[in-house]
């Protein structure tokens, strides 16, 4: 695949509806000498959904993990909300405390209640006082749709709830944008689509939000714009409709083909 | 779509300030943890060499090739005039002779009481489960010193003078004296040269390996049963056999024999109250942790496994000779060698009852004005040897068992 | 017709017996040998324990066994003590089953009732023991002035007024834990003295709720609200050190301690001290910086390598070395030291296997938030990890206790080492050796059989929540 192949399809990427949000230009990652991330450029503008898709091993999780840090990229530059990702300690809170990350295994804390979950970070990192978290909390608990589950812990609920509720506490840092890794990939069927409605319901309420997924569903009801990523590089990017009906690259086709 | 290709800006990285750059937290941070124990470690040993010059001992090793100056209680071969690296040699070969035979003890009675706990039989297993609980929860001094006052000092056995002997059936000859201080049993004494025969032995070892693979492999062709383990033993044998003629006939039994002012046992091998009380007080009591985790690993492989071998119609030998006890001892392995490592040091209680091993010689050396510092060196240098050996041995047969199992 | 599953056929004797003894041929010959020998041992143990045993020999010294060389005439603060920790006890036990009783009815679960009578019941062997203690304890032949039976009850009487703490409102919680703590503290210094020197453990633990409880969320700037902290911080330490240094009141040192009472002190002290110092080995043994990591490494497998008696006798003969000429140490702080960087290899192993169980994804649901790592390890990491692994931490203190009978080797006074004494007296310089051997071994399992149980318990229970 060269480059200039590659060009093509950048240009899409790097054009955001709107102001950006995020600007990823020429980003790099390696894990030791295996390339996870090759020339990364793409703006995503305020309130746009942007679904990545691709094969395994691909880079998708490897890229989102990049804008929070969680993952540290080694060439190019990350800018979040107009705050450049860099080594600077600073920088990395603030972005932190702009974005929210929703894991493939939930990772709630086992031993805090469903609410204590919620409240911990913008008690501990925003110094909200209990009473005001709370009460964002509960807000957020009856907007996912389990407000009665405030003090159970987590491991008396099921994986829908259990994603609810960390979906629900990132959303109780006020975050910008929202970033999706495989919510539901962990998940029973039965209860995948009761997540989904969580997030689709956050879209349609104009949240900017990056989900890594394989719910094809989901990218046709309401992204702006999919990203299909393959060995590290952007393939292909376009609205839903392209995608589906008229995809470009032979790669493209032949990933569609494999899960459609 | 556009299809103008543009280039890329690349920008350098902006260099935050460096108390907020991640990196430069991180390693100073841990720069200062560093710096202080440096520090407080500086400042010890600075102490330690300092009183040390002042008081006039000196921090050389060459205290080992003096005299010891001291005798060492039932080792009356050993002369007083010997070097001092003699006599931790002699430490040494004691403590490992005690953690080898106590190792023995514990393995071959965990095993019974491990399996007793699981018997069906409803006396064993609570006398099983009374073994456990009792041991476990008593010190292993407490044990010690209780099998050599009570066993031995105090206990049934006579007093030297009126030791009772066994006679090796149709001889003369004892087969085992039996006292409260120290027992007789026969021994080897070497008449000529060695060395003929280990290298025979050595022959023989390689052969026995040899065998052992090529039985193995020739098992995996055919289906033919190996007895591979008879195979070997037998070439062993063989190889002993023809080693102990080859060089002559070098070794000879040596019947104990209480000497005639009945005040020494000559001949034969000693073995001292000190050292039996030891090793059957340490055997006993890791046996009690050994029965635990067996009984623990046979239960975390127990269930599914044996529906498993009787649906196939393996019967119960064959169940626990092939599929439990194989990934039992797999998961039993690790804790198992723990336990063999805690008795190697628990040896070191033997001070408590005299027996001569290389804590309780280190002891008295010390007390004897040898530099402390050095001397303790070399203790916890044995200790860890002991330990390394241990651990490696754990390490390959580890690997071995899971190669076995794949 | 309905049709009804048949009842099981009821079981005779002869059917149980049949089945669990002589099941077949190999099982029933084995009966029958370790029938007769059981049966046989069991005589002579209790022909031992009731008949021919010296018992005098404990019965007498059973004061020595106790609290060994301790001054006679301060034996008031060992009361206190024992008092004063059933007290502390009681607090804890209701605090900690209110607060389960808290977190169940929130979230809906059921839980059983605790109770000092269930503790007590599953403590068998302690009741046994501490009975055993009572019934030598009323013969004629023990000259001591305090009656045992009052101590015991009194005792009982303080942890049954403690447990009441568990009708504290909730938000009152955590004060039952602090009380806990000042209890604890003050029953450990009716004995050691409410001297100028003891501030330091009451100061940590109310400072750290100063530190903690200290409302800053009105102030938005870190630097303001680090200053409040360490004000508060100051002005509590300030306090009590003003507070103790008005009492002075000098106690009796740890040196002249002994007997079972020594044995029990040891153990605790250098556990809670060997805490700290092994949770920060394990971190540094898990830190990115090779130099931390390998000197972390090398100290926990060489301490972990090497038997406790030889540490034990390295403290003894160079510990003076290593501290500045003229500095003296008594020979139970030289011991105390060594058990908690002893304990402290084994503790830094535990709380590594309870930091390793922990799956990464806590850590980065921290970061993901924006918070910092300290608030991360505080909130996040630390308490999952160290609750994970209590029961481990409840072992290595077993362990520890029994190997607390090594110090009997350094000629220190405790609970094995306190026959010297006894079989040193001119009645018992040749008899009941092994009455009084015998006795230690019991002393020791009634406890370490106790508190195994309790952690088996635990560790039960702590599996279930997850």
């Amino acid at each position: 695949m060269t480059s200039e192949q590659n060009q093509s399809v950048y240009s899409d990427a790097t054009q955001a509806k709107g102001e950006a949000v995020i600007e990823l230009t020429d980003v790099d990652k390696f894990f030791g000498d295996f390339q996870a991330l090759a020339d990364i450029n793409m703006n995503i503008g305020a309130q746009e959904v942007i679904v990545v898709i691709g094969p395994s091993g691909s880079g998708k999780s490897t890229l989102i993990r990049c804008i929070n840090r969680l993952e540290k990229h080694d060439r190019g530059t990350i800018v979040v909300d107009g705050i450049e990702l860099s080594d600077d300690i600073k920088n990395i809170q603030e972005i932190r405390r702009e974005t929210g990350m929703v894991f493939q295994s939930f990772n709630l804390f086992p031993h805090l209640t469903v609410i204590d979950n919620i409240t911990l970070a913008p008690r501990q990192v925003r110094h909200e006082s209990k009473d005001s978290a709370e009460e964002t909390a509960m807000q957020l608990l009856e907007r996912v749709g389990i407000p009665e589950q405030a003090r159970k812990f987590p491991g008396q609920l099921s994986g829908g709830q259990q994603q609810r509720v960390a979906i629900a506490r990132s959303l109780a840092m006020k975050p910008k944008v929202m970033l999706f890794d495989e919510p539901t990939s962990a998940l029973d069927p039965e209860m995948i689509k009761e997540v989904l409605d969580v997030m689709i319901e956050l879209a349609e309420g104009g949240m900017t939000m990056i989900v890594v997924t394989h719910e094809m569903g989901f990218a046709r009801a309401v992204a702006d714009r999919v990203v299909f990523m393959a060995d590290g590089y952007i393939v292909e990017v376009g609205t839903p409709e392209h995608f589906f009906t008229n995809p470009q690259e032979e790669r493209t086709k032949l990933f569609l083909s494999q899960i459609l | 779509m556009t299809t103008e290709t543009q280039e890329p800006q690349r920008r350098e990285l902006a260099r935050p300030p460096f108390y907020r750059d991640v990196r430069v937290i991180r390693i100073v941070g841990q720069a200062l943890a560093v710096l202080v124990v440096i520090g407080i470690v500086y400042w010890l040993v600075n102490n330690l060499l300092s009183n040390m010059d002042r008081l006039g001992i000196s921090t050389s090793f060459d205290f080992l090739f003096g005299p010891t100056n001291t005798a060492i209680p039932y080792h009356g071969s050993f002369d007083p005039r010997s070097p001092v690296w003699q006599m931790v040699l002699i430490g040494v070969k004691n403590t490992f002779l005690a953690a080898f035979f106590g190792i023995i003890l514990a393995t071959i009675m965990g095993v019974v009481v491990g399996v007793s706990r699981l018997s069906e039989n409803w006396l064993v297993a609570r006398l099983a489960t009374f073994y456990v609980e009792l041991f476990r929860n008593i010190p292993p001094l407490v044990i010690i010193i209780f099998f050599g006052a009570a066993v031995f000092t105090a206990g049934p056995f006579p007093i030297f003078s009126e030791s009772w002997e066994f006679n090796f059936p149709a001889t003369d000859n004892n087969l085992l004296i039996v006292n409260n201080d120290r027992w007789g049993i026969p021994g080897f004494t070497q008449t000529s040269n060695l060395l003929l025969f280990y290298v025979v032995i050595a022959i023989g070892v390689i052969g026995a390996i040899w065998v052992w693979r090529r039985r193995t492999k020739n098992f995996e062709r055919t289906g033919q049963p190996h007895h591979r383990v008879v195979w070997s033993l037998g070439v062993l044998l063989l190889a002993l056999i023809v080693a102990y003629f080859a060089a002559g006939q070098p070794l000879e039994i040596s019947w104990p024999v209480i000497s005639g002012n009945r005040r020494r046992i000559d001949g034969g091998f000693i073995i001292n109250w000190g050292w039996m009380s030891v090793t059957i007080a340490l055997g006993l009591y890791t046996a009690s942790h050994l029965g635990e985790i067996i009984r623990g690993s046979i239960l975390a492989v127990h269930r599914g496994q044996s529906e498993a071998g009787n649906a196939l119609a393996l019967s119960a030998f064959q169940r626990y000779r092939f599929v439990i006890l194989p990934q039992a001892t797999r998961i039993a392995l690790p804790p198992t060698i723990n336990q063999y490592l805690n008795l190697v040091k628990n040896t070191s209680l033997g001070t408590a009852v005299g027996f001569a091993e290389i804590t309780a010689l280190t002891k008295t050396s010390v007390g004897n004005g040898r530099p402390a510092f050095q001397s303790f060196i070399i203790v916890m240098g044995v200790y860890l040897v002991f330990s390394l050996t241990i651990s490696l041995v754990l390490n390959v047969v580890n690997r071995r068992l899971e190669l076995e199992t794949r | 017709m309905t049709v009804v599953a048949p009842a099981p056929p009821r079981e005779t004797s002869l059917d149980w017996v049949k089945r669990n003894l002589f099941r077949n041929w190999w099982s029933g010959l084995i009966t029958v040998i370790l029938l007769p020998l059981s049966l046989y041992l069991g005589y002579r143990a209790l022909r031992f324990f009731f008949v021919t045993g010296q018992w005098d020999a404990v019965r007498v010294n059973l004061t020595l066994f106790m609290q060994g060389t301790f001054p006679r005439d301060e034996q008031w603060r060992l009361i206190s003590q024992i008092v004063i920790f059933a007290l502390a006890f009681g607090i804890g036990l209701g605090t900690n089953s209110a607060a389960s009783h808290d977190r169940a009815d929130d979230a809906g679960l059921e839980i059983e009732n605790g109770s000092i009578a269930g503790t007590l019941a599953r403590m068998w062997s302690l009741v046994a023991f501490i009975a055993l203690l009572l019934f030598f304890a009323t013969t004629d032949d023990v000259g001591d002035f305090i009656n045992p039976f009052l101590v015991v009850g009194g005792a009982i009487v303080a942890a049954a007024i403690g447990y009441q703490a568990r009708r504290l409102p909730r938000r009152f919680r955590n004060v039952g834990w602090v009380l806990t703590m000042t209890f604890l503290v003050i029953g450990f210094q009716v004995v050691s003295g409410f001297d100028a020197g003891g501030w330091v453990p009451l100061s940590i633990v109310y400072g750290s709720v100063a530190f903690g409880a200290v409302p800053v969320e009105r102030f938005d700037s870190t630097w303001v609200r680090l200053l409040l902290r360490l004000v508060a911080l100051a002005v509590v330490v300030f306090a009590i050190r003003a507070i103790y240094a008005a009492v002075d009141s000098p106690g009796i040192g740890w040196d002249v301690w002994s007997g079972l009472h020594l044995t029990l002190m040891v153990s605790a002290i250098a556990i809670v001290l060997a805490f700290p110092l092994g949770l920060l080995l394990a971190l540094a043994r898990r830190s990115t910086l090779p130099a931390l990591r390998v000197m972390a490494t090398v100290y926990i497998e060489v301490i972990r390598g090497v038997p406790l008696i030889t540490l034990l006798f390295m403290g003894q003969f160079i510990l003076g070395f290593l501290l500045p000429a003229g500095t003296v140490l008594s020979a139970v702080s030289r011991a105390i030291a060594v058990m908690t960087l002893f304990s402290a290899a084994y503790m830094a192993e535990i709380v590594r296997g309870g930091l390793q169980a922990l799956p990464r994804g806590q850590t980065e649901a921290g970061q993901a938030m924006g918070m910092a790592p300290p608030t991360i390890m505080r909130r996040i990491i630390l308490p999952q990890a160290l609750t994970a692994v209590i029961p481990a931490m409840v072992g290595q203190f077993i362990a520890l206790f029994k190997d607390s009978s090594l110090l009997s080797i350094i000629a220190i006074l405790e609970f094995l080492g306190v026959r010297k004494i006894i079989h040193a007296q001119a009645d018992f310089r040749s008899i009941g050796f092994a009455e009084t051997l015998v006795f230690v071994a019991i002393g020791y399992w009634a406890f370490a059989f106790a508190m195994s149980r309790e952690s088996q318990r635990l560790e039960r229970r702590l599996r279930v929540t997850r």
